[in-house]
């Protein structure tokens, strides 16, 4: 018979290292043609962290996207940037490539208000134009603020770092300030479990994701899909099988993760909440998209067949076990 | 999705790098290739624990092709790696501690005869007794695998009181949780080439951590950290397995003995293997609340292997106890842990950093009580939820960007519409 | 053992090569025909990294010699844009967010390509048994879907 089943679960998650420093930097500079050379600390290991910089880049300096290029994660170019974990690049890299670029800004500022004679609080950059929020008669375009830049021998650089707001935790209660902010998310799973084979099948996973600001949806979605299906994996495939220190499992024909067959259809919902700490209030998604699907998943095979498992991966025999049909031991 | 007047944030841009890989150009570090270049491969313990007795190369010396090999008296620099704690030897120079541990390296013209040289190499253990699990790790007649003590990290959270909090409550529920350990499968094998480039180290790596290799490839060579370039390039997912050290000191001390650019790339079964795993835990779980569904009081033991070396095992039993009550106001919690080290594979950071363990703890001692009381598990949660103003149980309170409420009601209206 | 010659079309190209016979075909592929979107993720035929269209069928390179592909024609990801004109699945992908690591990217694409070659409407589940033999890590496979499902459409 098969029996279907749902399950909640909830995730909270701090951004970056817990109770530490763990800072990033960037570099940045505009250049006479308005194209953008930002240096980046933060490896881009196909999550998007470069994608993400080069938006936020281009949103502070109100030029286009394909205005910037950035360098990542070279040594010898690149500041540090910690390592790509903990979901720390978008909120830390983020914001020191958010200060990086206000600094070359404050300099474009100031050129700019002295040709457009208005005070520099009322210039706004956008879209490649730079104009006065008060009389919008007063513009120029950037190819013309950087010609102006030069002729004034300015140069439109900046460097930012930044370290998230965290304090030690006490050695004895582990009080303190573990993270400066936090992701939220809720995943609900519906399965269907096959109670003669002890088959699971994911069916459906809805996952919501309060990610701060999402800078770029597509790829906020790809993570959560990614995660998800992780999840999945966590919760009902994979193990490895260890004996005496030796991995009996290290390959793909043995350790099974999900492939296109056993995907769900998953439904990602993202989540906005202002806050002034990350870049526009950006938080991270990378680890939160994968937790609550997993504690959810376990839940709707619970809810499915009426047992608890204390243990995942909950396999096939896992099943038949817990239903009394497995015929030997 | 943003409603804010944002002109470049919230655009779903096409990403920096699809174009070079819908093209199949982007390089990853097993596609570069450079003139002269060298083959490394790495001579590994078979064995969990074990003093090296002898160990001979002589034979592999003597194959054509053979450039050189290397074991821990050749290390020009410090001896240990490690992101967090230095636990780790480059090359074996005192004992094995797990099967995998690296005691001698190879360069040779090809990788055929790279694999011809490590199966020529001799070793000779003096096996001692292994540690395959947290409770014999602990006992104290045990062997201990680094210095005095097997225990790893020990971790204790308190605020409130939590045993006159548990005597108030009307539902108590109390279940143990065990998750497994776990590989990352990223799909590309870690790999690398490094070389002299204008007397500087530079070293091409799959990573996710490239400052922290530059220190340690500068340790183990002995270098200041100005003299190493690392340059990540196109890396083929890491989820945590690619922030340790994999190919690059390696690679490095191979490239400075030689003299010519050496090339590593592990195969499937190397990568697996040795890179770290997801940390396997045991978490028992107290959770008490009274009969209108607020949490009172949570009480956690939990217990994970670390295995041989420490790796990102710190920042996984922190991060663990300070999640492991769950997204809800708490106001008495009560967390014990303790990793320890034993001779099973290494385990360290894999996404989520033990949340995705703990979370099946506390979500499933949500249901459980939403299950007592009757209660729907998204009321149960909305309830209890964190909002602006919550303290947490370290002390800290939430003042800003908090939307998990939110995420509890559009799951909700959204499981409703598709499910 | 000695080298033998064999000759194919790879990528449009008649090509031919004195190579060791038991060399595998990716080897083959990446060394001597500098063709690196082949990418090794296993070496037992499991994961699909390595996958190229051989007479139009995807198989999985490294489990193959280079002898097997005598006389054949070969398409690895290198040849699959025209004159510079991507194929309507390299858009897609792109277009999709199909693409993180993009370790898997060739293989995926390659797979795709024989499916849509074949069957140019296929279900959600014809794609999802297409592509059954090209494991991805990072993208839950949902956004490559997608984008196989607009590259249908156009």
């Amino acid at each position: 018979m098969k029996k279907r089943g749902k399950g909640v679960g909830s995730m909270w998650y701090g951004i970056g290292n817990t109770g530490l420093p763990n800072p990033a930097a960037a570099f940045i500079e505009v250049l006479s043609d308005t194209s953008v050379n930002l240096m980046v600390g933060c490896a881009d290991i196909g999550q998007g962290s470069t994608t993400v910089m080069a938006q936020i880049a281009a949103e502070e300096l109100g030029l286009s996207y394909e205005n910037i290029h950035v360098i990542s994660a070279d040594t010898m170019v690149t500041p540090e940037g910690g390592a790509s974990s903990a979901s720390r690049q978008t909120f830390i890299s983020g914001n020191a490539t958010k200060l990086a670029a206000r600094q070359a800004k404050a300099t474009l500022t100031e050129v700019a208000a002295g040709f457009l004679n208005v005070p520099g609080e009322e210039l706004i950059f956008r879209n490649g134009e730079i104009f006065s929020s008060n009389d919008n008669s007063k513009k120029m375009t950037y190819r013309e603020l950087m010609a102006e830049m030069k002729k004034h021998g300015r140069l439109a650089v900046g460097a930012g770092a930044y370290n998230p707001k965290t304090t030690y935790l006490h050695p004895e209660t582990m009080a303190g300030i573990p993270y400066e902010v936090y992701s939220y998310a809720t995943t609900i799973a519906e399965v269907e479990v096959d109670t003669e084979t002890g088959e699971i099948e994911v069916l459906k996973v809805v996952s919501a994701h309060d990610v701060g600001l999402s800078v770029n949806d597509t790829m906020v979605e790809g993570q959560i899909e990614g995660g998800v299906v992780m999840g999945e994996g966590f919760a009902v495939f994979e193990k490895i099988e260890c004996s005496n220190g030796v991995i009996k499992n290290p390959i793909f024909s043995k350790y099974l993760i999900p492939t296109a067959m056993d995907v769900p259809d998953i439904y990602s919902v993202v989540v906005e909440c202002e806050g002034e700490c990350g870049p526009y209030g950006a938080k991270g998604v990378g680890e939160p998209a994968l937790i609550p699907s997993i504690p959810a998943i376990a839940a709707a095979v619970e809810d499915a067949i009426g047992v608890r498992f204390c243990c995942l991966p909950i396999t096939p025999t896992d099943v038949l076990r817990e239903l009394g049909k497995l015929k030997t031991q | 999705m943003s409603d804010r007047d944002f002109s470049v944030l919230g655009q779903s841009v096409i990403r920096k790098d699809a174009l070079s890989k819908v093209l199949g150009e982007a390089k990853f570090a097993a596609d570069y290739k450079f003139e002269g270049m060298l083959y490394g491969g790495v001579f590994r313990s078979t064995v969990p624990h074990a003093l090296i007795k002898h160990f001979d190369a002589s034979k592999a010396l003597a194959l054509p092709g053979v450039a050189c090999v290397l074991t821990a008296k050749d290390i020009p620099g410090k001896n240990r790696t490690g992101i967090i704690i230095k636990d780790e030897p480059c090359l074996v120079d005192d004992k094995v501690r797990r099967v995998g541990d690296a005691i001698a390296i190879v360069a040779a013209d090809t990788p055929e005869q790279v694999n011809e040289a490590l199966d020529l190499m001799e070793v000779e253990y003096e096996l001692l007794e292994p540690i395959f699990t947290v409770e014999r790790a602990l006992e104290e007649d045990s062997p201990k695998i680094h210095g005095a003590t097997n225990v790893h990290a020990k971790k204790h959270l308190e605020c409130g009181d939590v045993d006159a909090a548990f005597a108030k409550c009307d539902v108590i529920v109390e279940h143990t949780y065990n998750t497994s350990m776990l590989t990352h499968m990223f799909i590309e094998p870690d790999a690398g080439i490094a070389r002299y480039e204008d007397k500087i180290m530079t070293v091409y790596c799959s990573t996710q951590n490239p400052h922290y290799d530059r220190a340690d490839v500068a340790g183990v060579l002995g270098l200041p950290n100005n003299q190493v370039r690392i340059v990540q390039v196109t890396t083929g997912g890491g989820f945590g397995g690619k922030l340790d050290i994999s190919v690059q000191c390696h690679i490095a001390l191979l490239s400075h003995f030689t003299g010519k650019p050496v090339k590593m790339v592990r195969s499937r079964k190397e990568s697996t293997n040795v890179s770290a795993k997801r940390h396997p835990m045991t978490m028992k779980a107290k959770t008490g609340a009274t009969k209108d569904g607020k949490i009172q009081a949570v009480e956690v033991y939990m217990t994970g292997d670390t295995g041989a070396y420490a790796s990102y095992g710190p920042a996984v039993i922190t991060r663990a106890v300070v999640h492991c009550m769950g997204p809800y106001e708490v106001p008495n919690v009560r967390v014990d842990a303790v990793f320890t080290y034993t001779n099973n594979p290494m385990a360290g950071a894999f996404r989520g950093f033990g949340v995705p363990q703990v979370a099946y703890c506390h979500e499933g001692q949500m249901n459980a009580i939403a299950k007592e009381l009757n209660m729907d598990p998204i009321e149960l949660r909305l309830l209890n939820a964190h909002k602006i103003g919550t303290t947490i149980a370290t002390g800290q309170v939430l003042e800003e960007s908090v939307g998990f409420k939110e995420t509890l009601i559009q799951a909700a209206a959204k499981a409703k519409e598709v499910m | 053992m000695e080298k033998i010659k064999i000759a194919f079309n790879l990528n449009d190209q008649d090509v031919s090569i004195e190579t060791m016979p038991n060399k595998r075909l990716l080897d083959m592929l990446r060394e001597d025909f500098n063709c690196t979107s082949v990418k090794e993720g296993c070496g037992e035929g499991e994961c699909g990294a390595c996958t190229v269209l051989r007479n139009g069928e995807p198989v999985t390179s490294c489990t193959m010699l280079a002898g097997q592909v005598q006389g054949e024609r070969l398409l690895t990801l290198e040849g699959l844009s025209k004159n510079g004109e991507l194929d309507i699945l390299q858009k897609t992908f792109m277009e999709a967010g199909a693409v993180q690591c993009g370790f898997c990217t060739p293989g995926m694409i390659l797979s795709a390509k024989a499916l849509l070659m074949k069957n140019p409407h296929p279900s959600r589940d014809e794609i999802r048994r297409a592509l059954s033999g090209n494991l991805c890590r990072c993208t839950g496979y949902t956004k490559i879907f997608k984008a196989v499902e607009m590259a249908i459409e156009e």
